[in-house]
């Protein structure tokens, strides 16, 4: 057993867990956060996508115990009260999401990503969301959401 | 005839962008399956066969007890005792020749025999889910192995491995339609006969959310509420009754979000029957997630179908009969929906788009070491369009005509509808000729030969490939389908349904036709969905086979109007007029004949304002013809969609941001299908070697850039709205097209899915002589 | 997942204890491939000693011709360093390339060296560039460290340390993505060094990691992608699966190095015009 003491969308926790613990079941077990999914076993398909220190990472592949004193953001920590982040806001006016199950990943991928590249071109965009899956929307309004995001984001 | 070329059935003002259920969805809000919970709730684990066919010999579960927290183990000896051994079958009970279906057991815990890697064998009931793991890995399974088969022609094969006792020959059904001999005239008469045969590749739907339940028992009324992923709460208590031998009424299937669907949702499995025994014996809920791993050995998979299509024509290139022998693998157990929709389906569209005189389908259904088979975006209809266009483009390339020549002189013409097929269906509507006019002409079909050369200057392979595709949508099996309207003092109405969005937005287009007939803003109408209190009373058919538009979809409109009459009624008191003097509009009821006006929110404060419209429908029938044009890479075999153009006829649209949606989203599971994704079994071992995302490929972002999506529309009359049923029909003309454009570029007659850099490289070297001449 | 103990490491020399002491533990660094085996219960090490903190096993500085680049150093850090990018170009844009940019953010450049899955991208980069793979013991040359598939010349309780790449004159990565894993089903990384010294290293093609040696002397003499045009990579021992042939394979991973070659010039010539 292990004490794991982060922060998670600001606020600080303290779990006693089994070092086998993930990161995503200290989210969504323990935290109860359930906006962070799990869709595979193998770290494709990104549904569990957080920021890890700024950084997203897939929180399937991360320990609690490599978590410990890192500072966490999930999906429930995107909009600042009723403002959306600039990323939910372009996924809902694009129709970029269906079943939504992939909805919060993709969102935490594309916001880490335009950190680091805001003026993504296509090819780009396409890589950034190279770890990420999603069955419903072909992408083509994933893409589309993203390129309205990055406008958004460089206002 | 009613000509649309561009059909919105509501004023574009009042167009919904935003989606209402999307806030929730984007904020990490929505409530799936797995996020769940109940007080003092238990973890279960499946034990599950890793070998192909075997019988079990002994279960010795005495090590579990080393592990902390585990409650229980069950086998399939609770099975037996408890009588879960029956899923539903939808098969009907004769087929060809009078023979009787043949449906074997399958009890939710294996009895005496594993038949495909992955049969569940034993669940572990524990407190934590790591501890059900733990416990699993400690029981001791001793099989005596036995030989499996996995290919569904080997498996038809006398002295084949046997699977069932009761299934001789792994023959479960055969059935025909249409009819024989009439064909075979046709053929023997023809001017020019082609035959093809095609792999209509098994594939996973794969939804993003994993399979999940949590069940409750109810000890005062015996009975179980169900939290699990599914397309329609009354199909899914319907099939938990048939596989444990209740009644409907001791189920209640109380959900929000599920995610993604495509078929994959509407099967009641045997993990969560077996959840029934544990929950009901322990009298605590008990929770299960299915890992990914799990979802592709166990998910019921799509497709499996060998598909030869005998194509006869006279001298004219006029089609005079099809012939369509079709053998579907069902893997080791027939599901639900699966043999009954990969012959039921096909057998509605056999002709395609053409006006073939003689029609003629033989269908095997063969059972494999495999996982058991069933719908899945289509559910037959994308595989008989797939056949079809591919035996269509082969005969144009046999007969060196252009594909989209032959196609025109053989489209059922515009006054033949309503179409009656030799195969007994009646298609209602639909233009061919002119909807794949308009497509080739803003595809450009006929310049294709200059953006060929310029391709091959860069050293790129083109091709062009189109698809013409018709198939039934909409009609559903219960006898109706019903909406509940209620308004409350706030002039707020609730929406009350048993149909179940798994992504396609239900939450937003019902409320769009509701509040489109109430002249109120979509905001003010609240759908409920899963809701389990009101989901007993009402009937209605599961979101599946693209009939929620046209069913429940439609009722909102009729209940609108229902509940607009039922106002007149109660408002007429109010105003001092008879209710035939009462006029409604926007949200408010008036009278020439009084001073008084009464809004809907002020009515339902003084009476119960509340209805259920209800409406029953037969299939409507979707149309549409995609050109594609891909540009492969001969160095390395990738193809890249260099343009896709969808014209399509979904009647009319309530909201073309979710039909778009839809239509990018099926396009891109054929493209999926066509480029890559594919279950495969080895063949000596029957173990599956494409069980994760690592192996299976699924499409990705960028692989289809952008589409040009047109419409061409004729009305349908089956419902009061016009609507067609288009959740499937893109997956339908994609499969089709692409391949074609592929088999184009390569000159080649066919290439089975998938088309990997591998195959296509591989073909590509095959060929060099003849793409040399021809490129 | 089965149970083991997570000791976070702060020092080379507590490693070195911990390893001593527990004959089944394991280094964690990214743990990009780690966690999921050990997910999929195939891995039971009694400890995961997390390495990723240890301050001797960061940095990256380049250094008499020769670029050193802590084992725990992560993709993204070496893909964004602008030292790397001065140095060898290649190396970032190998780096930028890996997996996906959540894993990028996690993985670290010692781990994928250690762990020597046949189709990861930095062998491939090591074994062309030469580098040197200095560990907690000794140092490696880079054509004795990697001994086919998951295997290297790290012995029990070694740990790799830092990786020293000498400067070339010329280098550039070309890969082929497997469709599904986006592991490389052939990656090619060529490099020159003086004047007619050409390394050329393929990925993914076979069991592990090799030099391409007929195109490297080839390539010494002209580097040129047309003077890799008449050879062909040995298709014999290379990896098939359903997703590849051998034959297949050994196209890419002329293909690649050809394209590499390509991608050499154009940059040679982009430096120069753009240059001073």
């Amino acid at each position: 057993m292990a004490k794991i003491e982060l922060k998670i969308n600001g606020k600080q926790h303290s779990f006693d867990v089994e070092d086998r613990t993930l990161l995503v079941n200290l989210i969504r077990d323990h935290a109860q956060l359930t906006g962070t999914h799990v869709g595979c076993d193998t770290s494709q398909c990104g549904a569990c996508t957080v920021h890890m220190n700024g950084a997203a990472v897939k929180s399937c592949t991360v320990l609690a115990g490599q978590a410990n004193g890192a500072d966490i953001t999930t999906i429930e920590g995107m909009a600042k009260g009723d403002k959306l982040h600039p990323v939910q806001q372009a996924f809902t006016e694009c129709h970029a999401l269906q079943c939504g199950f992939c909805t919060p990943g993709m969102i935490m991928a594309v916001s880490g990503f335009l950190k680091d590249n805001p003026k993504p071109t296509d090819e780009e965009i396409y890589r950034g969301l190279e770890g990420n899956l999603c069955r419903c929307t072909g992408y083509i309004n994933i893409v589309k959401a993203v390129k309205q995001a990055a406008v958004a984001m460089s206002k | 005839m009613d000509q649309h070329h561009h059909s919105q059935l509501f004023k574009v003002g009042n167009a919904q962008v935003s989606r209402l259920e999307d806030i929730r969805l984007i904020t990490g809000n929505g409530k799936y399956s797995s996020d769940w919970n109940a007080p003092d709730q238990l973890h279960a684990c499946f034990l599950r066969s890793d070998r192909a066919h075997a019988r079990i010999v002994s279960i010795n579960f005495d090590k579990v007890g080393q592990i902390k927290g585990v409650i229980g183990v069950y086998t399939g000896a609770d099975a037996k005792v408890a009588g879960y051994l029956r899923p539903p079958s939808f098969l009907p009970a004769t087929g060809k020749g009078g023979m009787k279906a043949r449906v074997p057991e399958r009890p939710c815990l294996a009895i005496g025999k594993v038949r495909f890697v992955g049969d569940p064998v034993a669940m572990v009931i524990a407190d934590s889910h790591l501890a059900a793991q733990d416990a699993c890995e400690l029981i001791e399974v001793v099989y005596e192995d036995l030989p499996a088969v996995v290919d569904p022609e080997d498996a038809l094969k006398p002295g084949a491995p046997q699977l069932h006792d009761d299934v001789p020959g792994n023959n479960p059904y055969e059935a025909e339609s249409g009819s024989e001999a009439p064909v075979t005239e046709a053929i023997a008469n023809a001017a020019y006969v082609v035959k093809l045969t095609v792999d209509c590749t098994r594939v996973t739907a794969s939804p993003m959310e994993p399979r999940a339940a949590l069940i409750e028992y109810k000890a005062d009324t015996d009975s179980y509420v169900v939290h699990t992923p599914s397309q329609g709460v009354n199909m899914t208590r319907k099939q938990f009754a048939t596989y444990a031998n209740l009644g409907e009424d001791k189920f209640r299937v109380e959900i929000q979000d599920v995610g993604g669907g495509f078929g994959q949702r509407s099967t009641c499995y045997p993990e969560y029957v077996s959840m029934m025994m544990a929950a009901k014996a322990l009298q605590r809920p008990i929770k299960w997630v299915s890992t990914r791993t799990e979802s592709f050995l166990t998910d019921t998979h799509g497709r499996a179908n060998i598909i030869t299509c005998t194509l006869a024509m006279d001298k004219n290139a006029q089609f005079t009969g099809l012939r369509v022998d079709w053998l579907t693998d069902q893997g080791a157990y027939l599901s639900p929906t699966g043999p009954a929709g990969h012959i039921r389906n096909p057998t509605t569209c056999l002709n395609g788009v053409y006006k073939i005189p003689a029609l003629y389908a033989h269908f095997r259904v063969a059972l494999t070491n495999t996982g058991w088979v069933a719908a899945y975006r289509g559910a037959g209809r994308p595989d008989i369009a797939y056949a079809i266009e591919r035996v269509v483009d082969a005969a144009a390339r046999e007969l060196n005509m252009d594909p989209a020549d032959l196609r025109r002189r053989n489209y059922v013409p515009l006054n033949e509808y309503p179409y009656k097929s030799a195969t007994g269906s009646t298609i209602e509507i639909a233009d061919l000729p002119g909807l794949s006019a308009k497509a080739l002409t803003l595809a450009d079909w006929s310049g294709f030969e200059a953006r060929r050369a310029a391709s091959a200057k860069k050293g790129k392979l083109r091709g062009i490939g189109m698809s013409a595709v018709i198939e039934p949508t909409g009609a559903g099996t219960y006898p109706r389908d019903e909406i509940e309207l209620s308004v409350n003092a706030d002039g707020l109405v609730t929406l009350h349904t048993v149909a179940h969005s798994q992504g396609q937005g239900h939450e937003t287009s019902f409320a769009m036709v509701t509040a489109n007939a109430l002249g109120i803003p979509t905001e003010r109408i609240k759908v409920r969905q899963g809701d389990a209190d009101r989901s007993v009373t009402m009937v209605g058919n599961h979101s599946g086979g693209s009939r929620t538009m046209v069913g429940a979809g439609t009722v909102c409109h009729i209940a609108a109007n229902k509940l607009i009459d039922a106002g007149k009624s109660l408002a007429a008191e109010d105003l001092g007029v008879e209710p035939s003097q009462v006029s409604y509009s926007k949200g408010e009821f008036s009278s020439p004949h009084s001073k008084k006006k009464i809004t809907l929110a002020q009515l339902a404060a003084k009476k119960k304002l509340s209805v259920v419209g209800e409406g029953t429908f037969t299939s409507t029938y979707p149309n549409g013809c995609h050109i594609t044009e891909v540009e492969i890479d001969p160095e390395t075999g990738v193809t890249d969609i260099a343009s896709y153009l969808s014209v399509d006829d979904c009647g009319h649209i309530v909201s073309h941001t979710i039909v778009e949606g839809q239509m990018h989203g099926a396009v891109v599971q054929g493209l999926g299908q066509v480029f890559g994704e594919h279950i495969v079994y080895d063949k000596e071992s029957g173990q599956m070697i494409t069980g994760s995302f690592s192996d299976y490929i699924m499409p990705r972002a960028g692989q289809l850039k952008s589409m040009q999506m047109e419409e061409y529309t004729t009305l349908s009359k089956i419902g009061p709205l016009g609507i067609k049923g288009m959740g499937e029909s893109g997956c339908t003309a994609s499969l089709p097209a692409l391949v074609n454009a592929v088999s184009n570029a390569l000159g080649v007659k066919h290439l089975d899915m998938p088309l990997t850099p591998s195959k296509v490289w591989a073909t590509i070297q095959q060929n060099k002589a003849h793409l040399a001449k021809h490129h | 997942m089965r149970t083991f103990s997570y000791v976070k490491a702060t020092s080379l020399k507590q490693v070195g204890e911990l390893l001593a002491a527990n004959a089944d533990a394991k280094l964690l660094a990214g743990g990009m491939t780690l966690i999921p085996t050990m997910k999929a219960r195939l891995a039971q090490p009694s400890h995961l000693i997390d390495i990723a903190g240890i301050a001797e096993l960061s940095g990256i500085e380049v250094k008499d011709g020769k670029l050193t680049i802590g084992a725990a150093t992560k993709h993204v850090e070496v893909a964004k360093s602008a030292v790397v990018k001065k140095a060898i170009p290649a190396l970032a844009y190998l780096a930028s390339h890996i997996g996906d940019p959540q894993v990028r953010n996690r993985g670290t450049i010692g781990g994928s060296l250690a762990n020597n899955d046949p189709a990861a991208d930095y062998p491939s980069a090591a074994l062309s560039l030469n580098a040197t793979i200095v560990t907690s013991k000794r140092e490696i040359a880079a054509d004795d460290f990697f001994q086919g598939m998951f295997t290297t010349a790290l012995e029990a309780g070694e740990v790799v340390v830092k990786i020293v790449f000498p400067v070339p004159a010329k280098a550039a990565y070309e890969k082929f993505p497997h469709p599904a894993s986006g592991y490389a089903m052939a990656g090619s990384f060529v490099s020159q060094h003086g004047k007619n010294v050409v390394r050329v290293a393929i990925t993914g093609a076979g069991p592990g990691v090799f030099r391409w040696k007929d195109a490297e002397a080839a390539l010494g003499k002209k580097l040129a992608a047309a003077s890799v045009e008449g050879l062909s990579v040995d298709a014999t021992d290379l990896n098939e699966d359903m997703h590849g042939t051998k034959e297949y394979r050994a196209n890419l991973a002329k293909v690649m190095t050809k394209r590499a070659v390509a991608k050499l010039a154009v940059t040679a010539a982009a430096s120069k015009s753009g240059g001073k």
